[in-house]
């Protein structure tokens, strides 16, 4: 079997896999978008009237109808096509399970309450179509105490070990942007399905595949749990360095002011601490018995830090990020906005934004995707509008 | 299912030489090695991989590991040697590292011309930042992770849990996977680029879009929500334990009032969500001496009782201990030799894995040499010898 090829040798990996997308939000149709962007045909069934809740949410993108106007649905649901389905009915589940049969992939978001409500035990489809691979994308899974709790972005971020660690010490622990845990279990949830199509290809076999965003965040942690198993320390936040109560202590992870705004510097190994001081032009803090261990440096980062805002003060972001970079070798990155994010050149350069025109002359710029590969090239398609494609799958009559 | 398949799970046909180090590319394979793939872990025996504090124990599970000098000429002819047998090779260097051992994809495809070769450098491997050193933390903060963590008061904060490596991985599984795919459609291998910096970018797709329509820049202001309101985390009894809740509703906030009970609160409009944010620090004040009362477990069990979103702000340690995790076996128990039985995370990736009970914990620098270079090289007993004493090959203690 050949490939789906695109031209210039690429090929869409996932061309002639349909995928039903019965998920709403941002978890599950992140992960359907990934599926799209490859080649797959994602038809996503949204009830009526208003569809997927994040049609209604924002952030908003100024001059388009209401229901097509959000930023989040509008990224999250490229290259789908839009069923306008009442599956919660009897008669609209029967439709439905009509149309599960001629799906490779069920991507569904059913927690347990739903589950219980409507009657869908985990094996309903999969019983039925053995090479079916249906993921369910809840916030704690089917099973154990919190599976019928309710969730939301910075609950899970709470429960997951993220909150804790950001933000100033003894002071409110911080939220990471938007809707992170949704992104990291959509990722996951491509994974899986992935995996368990290569499975299917082997052994003819589909899968119920049972995904939980908080065991996704649970195992994305660096060192969080090691720092108690193995040094008796609890990892905290610490603003913008890391804490000084652990072998990982050290002096320059740190975010410093200069001309136009803040730098991050991410100084971790002992030849970056020499060179950092050669570049400041403190070569003498390199033998000095102040400063001779990483937990000296630590302890003194306070210091530290007024001697490398001398030393940047009076330039800019990208001045010090190429001098720094290009000369000493050191991690450093500005601290960009995201109008500044949008212009920066090495995201230009490699092309990840694309302009897509959502009508009413509104063009709008959304990330690619991270990666540049051979023979892959991420096919972008438009949000649908709600129910766009409905007559295409549900007979009138 | 046959039952080979199950035991020895859905990747069990696939190798992949891993020449990452530290986060994202060790654990994109470890997934991988979890579901049965047979991860070839190339380590440079002059760099410790197990230590006191843990920090490649947990994510080099699962793999065999050879110790080899790259930069001694038949050092590198054992890579070449391994290439050949294998589905993927995948590194996380600067891009002129591996170009200066001469094993870029250029070389390494006219050894074995399916390779899929997957690099994972701070910025990609081309463009004016490409050779630029970088670090998790600092790859969130050129895609605008920091500029959008902060208390309001103009400092970004990083996320404290150096974000690019997490995302990163997640991805690299996907894009492996589906080269994998193409591979065994079309014969062909290839190159995959995936940049540290790109992926949290777009874990930020709805603000780009926003942005670009807007031209308003979003600024954080602690966990404050446009769309939820009250949002945030709340101190509770006892030393840093605060929970997190989140009302996304009016019916979810007519429980949690009642909850609360506060005359403060009784005293103002807050049916609708404008009422709430136009009144958010009365609310939050009142939620804040309501919890700073109790014991966060108790806060959250009522809470959840009564339909409100919410969840205890777990610190590493009390992750180890979550109710829900164990409940559901989600953690890895595992005892090393010099450091003793200590808890990992499992997979949070549902399908056909090796059974829990037959993974093995990380191996140290070149403990499979002998059994890689002989059983998969056909390498002799005197040649392995040859190979040690001019320190190419590293065979462990």
């Amino acid at each position: 079997m050949l490939g789906s090829h695109q031209g210039n040798g690429h090929v869409l990996p996932l061309n002639g896999i349909r995928v039903l997308e019965v998920s709403e939000g941002v978890a599950g149709p992140y992960c359907g978008r990934y599926l799209a962007s490859m080649g797959a045909e994602v038809v996503k069934i949204e009830r009526p009237p208003h569809g997927d809740w994040s049609r209604e949410i924002g952030p908003f993108i100024e001059g388009l109808p209401i229901g097509d106007n959000s930023a989040l649905y509008s990224y999250n649901n490229q290259g789908k096509k839009s069923v306008l389905l009442e599956w919660t009915s009897s008669e609209g589940f029967q439709k439905l399970q009509s149309m599960v049969s001629e799906f490779d992939v069920l991507l569904e978001d059913w927690d347990l309450a739903l589950r219980d409500e409507i009657g869908i035990p985990s094996g309903k489809f999969i019983d039925s179509d053995p090479r079916l691979i249906e993921i369910s994308v809840t916030p704690f899974g089917l099973s154990g105490p919190y599976a019928s709790w309710k969730s939301s972005p910075i609950v899970q971020l709470a429960l997951g070990g993220y909150l804790y660690l950001t933000g100033e010490r003894g002071k409110e622990p911080l939220m990471l942007p938007g809707r992170q845990p949704d992104y990291l279990t959509g990722l996951n949830a491509s994974a899986a399905i992935h995996i368990a199509l290569w499975e299917r290809d082997r052994s003819g076999s589909g899968q119920f595949l049972e995904m939980s965003m908080l065991e996704t965040l649970a195992t994305l942690h660096q060192f969080t749990m090691e720092m108690t198993t193995f040094e008796g320390v609890l990892r905290m936040r610490n603003g913008n360095q890391w804490q000084r109560e652990s072998s990982f202590a050290s002096y320059g992870i740190t975010t410093l002011p200069c001309s136009d705004g803040y730098i991050c510097f991410g100084i971790s190994t002992e030849d970056q601490w020499e060179r950092l001081c050669a570049m400041i032009g403190r070569t003498d803090l390199i033998d000095d018995p102040d400063y001779d261990t990483r937990i000296k440096r630590a302890d003194n980062s306070e210091y530290l830090d007024t001697l490398v805002t001398e030393w940047i003060a009076d330039r800019t972001r990208q001045e010090i990020f190429v001098e720094t970079s290009e000369i000493w070798g050191l991690p450093t990155a500005p601290i960009l906005d995201m109008a500044e994010v949008v212009k920066d050149d090495q995201f230009r350069y490699r092309e990840i934004f694309y302009d897509q025109d959502l009508g009413d002359s509104q063009v709008v710029t959304f990330p690619t995707y991270p990666y540049i590969a051979s023979k892959m090239k991420p096919n972008i398609g438009l949000p649908p509008s709600l129910g766009e494609h409905t007559e295409d799958f549900l007979a009138t009559n | 299912m046959a039952k080979d398949l199950i035991s020895s799970g859905s990747l069990s046909d696939i190798r992949v030489l891993d020449l990452t180090r530290v986060w994202a590319g060790p654990l994109a394979t470890r997934v991988m090695g979890d579901f049965g793939a047979d991860i070839i872990k190339i380590s440079d025996p002059r760099v410790q991989l197990l230590s006191s504090n843990g920090l490649n124990h947990k994510l080099n599970r699962n793999k065999r590991n050879i110790g080899v000098r790259l930069d001694i000429e038949e050092g590198r002819d054992v890579l070449l040697g391994l290439v050949k047998k294998s589905d993927v090779i995948i590194e996380n260097f600067r891009p002129r590292v591996m170009r200066n051992l001469n094993i870029g994809y250029d070389v390494l495809k006219t050894v074995k011309p399916d390779i899929i070769f997957v690099s994972m450098p701070g910025f990609g491997v081309d463009g004016p930042y490409s050779e630029y050193p970088a670090f998790g933390t600092t790859a969130e903060a050129v895609a605008g992770i920091p500029s959008l963590i902060g208390y309001g008061d103009g400092v970004p904060i990083s996320t404290g849990i150096a974000y690019g490596d997490p995302i990163s991985g997640l991805n690299a599984i996907t894009l492996i996977m589906a080269a994998l795919r193409i591979k065994n459609q079309t014969g062909h291998g290839q190159f995959i680029d995936i940049a540290l910096s790109a992926s949290p970018l777009c874990n930020l797709g709805e603000y780009v879009g926003a942005y670009s329509g807007s031209k308003k820049v979003p600024n954080p202001s602690g966990n404050r929500s446009k769309e939820y309101s009250p949002q945030g985390a709340f101190r509770c009894r006892g030393r840093d334990q605060w929970i997190a809740i989140s009302v996304f509703n009016n019916r979810e906030w007519m429980n949690l009032k009642n909850l609360l009970n506060d005359s403060d609160v009784n005293d103002i409009q807050t049916d609708t969500l404008e009422h709430r944010k136009n009144h958010e620090e009365i609310i939050e004040g009142a939620l804040a001496k309501w919890t700073s009362r109790l014991d966060a477990f108790e806060a959250v069990s009522l809470l959840q009782e009564n339909g409100i979103r919410s969840g205890n702000v777990s610190s590493g340690a009390q992750l180890l201990e979550d109710a829900h995790l164990n409940d559901r076996d989600f953690f890895f128990d595992f005892e090393e030799e010099e450091y003793g039985w200590k808890r990992y995370d499992g997979n949070s990736i549902p399908g056909n894995k090796i059974p829990k009970s037959k993974w093995s914990g990380t191996n140290d620098v070149g403990v499979n040499s002998k059994e890689i270079l002989t059983d998969l090289l056909g390498y002799t007993e005197s040649l392995c010898k040859e190979l040690a004493s001019k320190e190419a090959v590293y065979f462990g203690d």
